[in-house]
């Protein structure tokens, strides 16, 4: 309780002192902008970090609006343009497209081998965010560290994005930045989605502490720099609501019924070792269809019986790590309330304004219309996760952007303009460029994916309990994070 | 199941467009030398044109007389998307350049000592939004046609002292609509994550007809002062027409099918669309014989626009009732004529005319503001023979939306416009 009038008092000190009036850090002056961030910084989409998206990131999306060009990969060091680690498509790793959308999405990777087109670039990138980086890991990694079997993303992709040049911080700090933009923190709690298992989450001590000591040394390295952090979500993403915990019959997509007409729902392993029904609350990440298709979690009474005596593991209950309850989700929630009190602390002892990236989630979880479209939490329709289900569309990319540039504009009295979803409009000739805003002809859709391999379903469980998306960096597979 | 909200998105955006023209439209240009007064007129109502401005003038009028002219409109204007806005940052757009030719003529024909039979055609009412492409807007309205025709004979009578008179007659009014609206795929397409237009709406009625009333009074207190009032009815016009939808592919055949299933078949259409009344009162004062100065009060009966309803005849699903609110709107005119010399006359005037439009309903299909305008003309008369014409030009407030279009469709709008009028009158 104690804390929690902590956490309540330091929110509420935050909320008074970044009432309208008070003078934020520095200059909202773009002339050298450098962002830090994560795999949403980059621009990830689709498990694929590629240039088609990364002039949507997030830090693109800012620069652009506040006026500045996106380098092109031939761009010298001399460049005042905004330089990110561009990677030609199909991207690292290749990146997962939509083949088909009836009767049911296929999704599978798109063909071919994207590479770096930036490596040389003789000065940092711009934009230092590096998937799958930690709070942690912007202070230290370098893209120096040695290779290693089933090393962590995050040092696979600062191989190329830091190129062993130093820490993100020492990089962004060699660019005497005038703004600096930073959001990081969900590579510190979003493992659960992978390891069903909220222990893999940073204490909310440690988060504090690191992301004081990264703010820190920010502000002592830049001391006359503008700067704007942003908040972090707590909603659930259709990654983990994709796969039912019920057995659902493939050929109709509809529930299997017992004879009371009541759902089946899968088998899973108690807290205590015991194993029972899965609640209906439970939430299935989607690496965990790989297993199911397998036969894990079918309840024991029904493995002797067809179709199900034909997978070899029916009757095995789900470990505990495969699913998500909603003892575990509440944990999450709970910690990444932890986390925004601390970043809203810190951000506000620095006179550092806070995006609400939250705030953000928390509508397109309940469903937006932004002129002509709607755009919700929807799996493929709609418009804001991507087809990794846990990273995010341009268009998703884009609203992320313009709650930096909120932030920004109530913070600092500028009034950058926020970016329209009209750039992503087809066909509006002068207005953007038919493909938006990009970086010339590498920003061209193909607008056919043929020759992709077509990864259709097959087993008892619906499509979606295909097998894990491989997600292929330096000829190795590996599961990226967020 | 999103796909079948296609359906009846695509049907009602371009038929929402018709209420959107509840405002704005109304064209009191219609006669040169009450052009020239910024349509003060009521009070003076001494040329044919009274007939529209009001019928009791003609009373005053003993000779057979014909006039004839045209107003030629030109806008400029602009949209500037709010920077704020998600939707329309960074827009722009503007009208593709049309001269509208207003057309209107009048004859009068004295009957005795006292009566007098007229009969004018003019157009008091008509819209053209066209946004030139590449226009961001055009999911709401690429293109707005409102066009009417009116047929108004009138009898008046005074007393033999010529100091009141009374006038009124029946208005035949035709009048047709067109709308022109793009409809995007209403999520982003999972192919592209772009925003692709899908189908094109266009919907045509045939020219519909109404009948209504005008009828007017002018009562001369003294030499010096004059007071005249003029009213014309409102109007419902059922339009019936055709709803024509064109499937625009977005390259993706899978995702064109799908839009197929969702596009309305083309199909029949109908509405009754609302006119408002006019109703003017107006002081003229003539200090002398080489001046006359009007001032008028006019007030538009907008808020006739309570709801519109529209029907799809092979789809009724897609029928609708939508409410509008717009509001009675008042317009001050004020003009003054100064007789230079026998043959020619020079005219001034100012005005302020009140926009009836909510601030919700300013969009792309009709973005109205108040009025501020002001006019100079001239008139020459020489035996049988009178030739007027004026120059007025019209400023519209910018009108920001500032957040409140329920589309999302945020932004500020800038309008002017200039008007030159001519008529050629003779008297037999």
């Amino acid at each position: 309780m104690k804390r929690f009038l902590n956490i309540a008092t330091a929110v509420v000190v935050a909320v008074l002192i970044a009432a309208p009036g008070y003078a934020a850090r520095g200059e909202a002056d773009f002339t050298t902008f450098v962002a830090l961030g994560d795999s949403y910084g980059a621009g990830f989409e689709s498990g694929s970090l590629n240039e088609r998206h990364q002039v949507w990131s997030w830090p693109a999306v800012v620069a652009r609006q506040a006026g500045l060009s996106l380098c092109l990969p031939g761009a010298t060091a001399a460049a005042t343009c905004f330089a990110q680690p561009l990677v030609s498509f199909p991207g690292i790793s290749n990146e997962l497209v939509l083949n088909s959308l009836v009767p049911s999405p296929v999704i599978a990777p798109a063909p071919g081998q994207g590479q770096p087109l930036m490596l040389n670039f003789a000065r940092p990138y711009n934009n230092l965010s590096i998937p799958g980086a930690t709070v942690g890991a912007l202070l230290s990694l370098t893209g120096a560290e040695p290779q290693t079997p089933n090393e962590p993303t995050a040092v696979s992709f600062a191989r190329f994005i830091l190129r062993g040049q130093g820490t993100p911080v020492q990089q962004a700090s060699a660019l005497h930045p005038t703004f600096i933009a930073l959001w990081i923190g969900g590579n510190d709690y979003l493992n659960v989605i992978f390891s069903g298992n909220p222990a893999t989450m940073t204490s909310a001590t440690d988060f504090a502490a690191r992301y004081e000591a990264l703010i820190t040394a920010l502000v002592t390295a830049n001391p006359n720099a503008g700067m704007v952090v942003g908040n972090l979500p707590s909603s659930i993403p259709p990654y983990l609501t994709l796969v039912p915990p019920y057995i659902v019959n493939p050929a109709t997509g509809q529930p299997v019924l017992d004879p009371a007409g009541n759902r089946i729902y899968y088998v899973g392993t108690n807290p205590d070792g015991s194993f029972g029904q899965l609640a209906p609350t439970t939430l299935i990440p989607l690496q965990t269809r790989a297993r199911l298709a397998q036969g894990y979690g079918i309840p024991p009474a029904l493995a002797g019986f067809p179709p199900f005596n034909q997978l070899p593991f029916a009757g095995t209950p789900l470990s505990a790590d495969d699913v998500i309850t909603a003892d575990e989700i509440a944990q999450v929630v709970a910690r990444v309330g932890q986390y925004n009190a601390a970043i809203n602390q810190i951000a506000a002892a620095r006179d550092i304004p806070v995006a609400d990236i939250a705030g953000l989630f928390q509508r397109v979880s309940h469903g937006m219309q932004l002129g002509p479209v709607a755009i919700s939490a929807a799996p493929v329709t709609g418009g804001f996760f991507n087809l990794d289900f846990f990273h995010l569309t341009d268009l998703g990319y884009l609203l992320f952007g313009n709650e930096f540039i909120k932030a920004i504009n109530t913070a600092y009295g500028t009034q950058i303009p926020v970016a329209s979803i009209a750039q992503l409009f087809m066909n509006n000739g002068a207005f953007f460029g038919d493909s938006g805003p990009g970086v010339g002809n590498h920003l061209t859709f193909t607008g056919s994916n043929s020759g992709i391999t077509d990864d259709a379903v097959s087993g008892i469980v619906s499509f979606w309990s295909r097998q894990p998306i491989p997600r292929r960096l330096g000829g190795r597979n590996r599961v990226v994070n967020h | 199941m999103r796909f079948l909200k296609l359906t009846a998105t695509l049907s009602m955006t371009c038929l929402l467009a018709t209420s959107a023209f509840g405002s704005g439209f109304l064209i009191p240009e219609q006669g040169a030398k009450a052009s020239a007064m910024a349509g003060a007129f009521v009070a003076t109502a001494d040329d044919p044109s009274a007939i529209f401005y009001n019928p009791a003038g003609i009373a005053q009028q003993r000779e057979m007389s014909v006039l004839a002219g045209t107003t030629l409109i030109n806008f400029t204007n602009e949209f500037t998307g709010d920077p704020n806005s998600p939707v329309t940052s960074g827009v722009t757009g503007e009208y593709n350049r049309h001269t509208f030719n207003i057309p209107n003529m009048y004859a009068i024909v004295p009957f005795g000592e006292n009566i007098t039979f007229g009969v004018g055609a003019f157009a008091a009412f008509g819209l053209r939004t066209d946004w030139e492409d590449p226009w961001v807007g055009r999911y709401i309205s690429k293109d707005a046609d409102l066009k009417t025709m009116s047929v108004n004979p009138v009898v008046a009578w005074q007393t033999s002292d010529g100091r009141f008179a009374v006038g009124g007659g029946l208005e035949y009014r035709r009048a047709r609509v067109i709308l022109n609206a793009n409809r995007m795929l209403p999520f982003p397409d999972p192919f592209t994550g772009r925003i692709p237009d899908v189908a094109n709406a266009r919907l045509a009625s045939d020219y519909g007809s109404g009948i209504g009333w005008n009828a007017g009074i002018l009562f001369k207190l003294s030499e010096a002062f004059r007071i005249g009032a003029s009213y014309r009815t409102g109007m419902d016009i059922d339009l019936e027409g055709r709803a024509d939808f064109r499937q625009i592919f977005t390259g993706n055949p899978q995702l064109d099918a799908l839009v197929a299933t969702t596009i309305p078949p083309d199909q029949d259409i109908n509405t009754e669309f609302p006119f408002p009344s006019i109703a003017t009162i107006g002081v003229a004062f003539s200090p002398n014989e080489n001046w006359d100065i009007e001032l008028d009060l006019m007030r538009t009966g907008w808020s006739r626009f309570e709801a519109l309803a529209v029907n799809f005849e092979t789809t009724p699903s897609a029928s609708f009732v939508r409410e509008q609110n717009w509001e009675d709107s008042n317009a001050y005119r004020l003009g003054i004529n100064k007789n230079v010399t026998p043959h020619w006359d020079v005219r001034f005037g100012a005005l302020y005319d009140q926009n009836p439009q909510p601030i919700e309903a300013v969009s792309p299909l009709l973005p109205d503001s108040d009025r501020i305008g002001a006019s100079i003309g001239a008139g020459w008369h020489a035996g049988p023979l009178v030739i007027d014409t004026s120059l007025l030009v019209l400023h519209f407030k910018d009108r920001d939306t500032n957040g409140q279009n329920p589309e999302g469709f945020d932004g500020l709008y800038e309008t002017d416009a200039l008007l030159w009028s001519v008529n050629l009158g003779y008297r037999f």
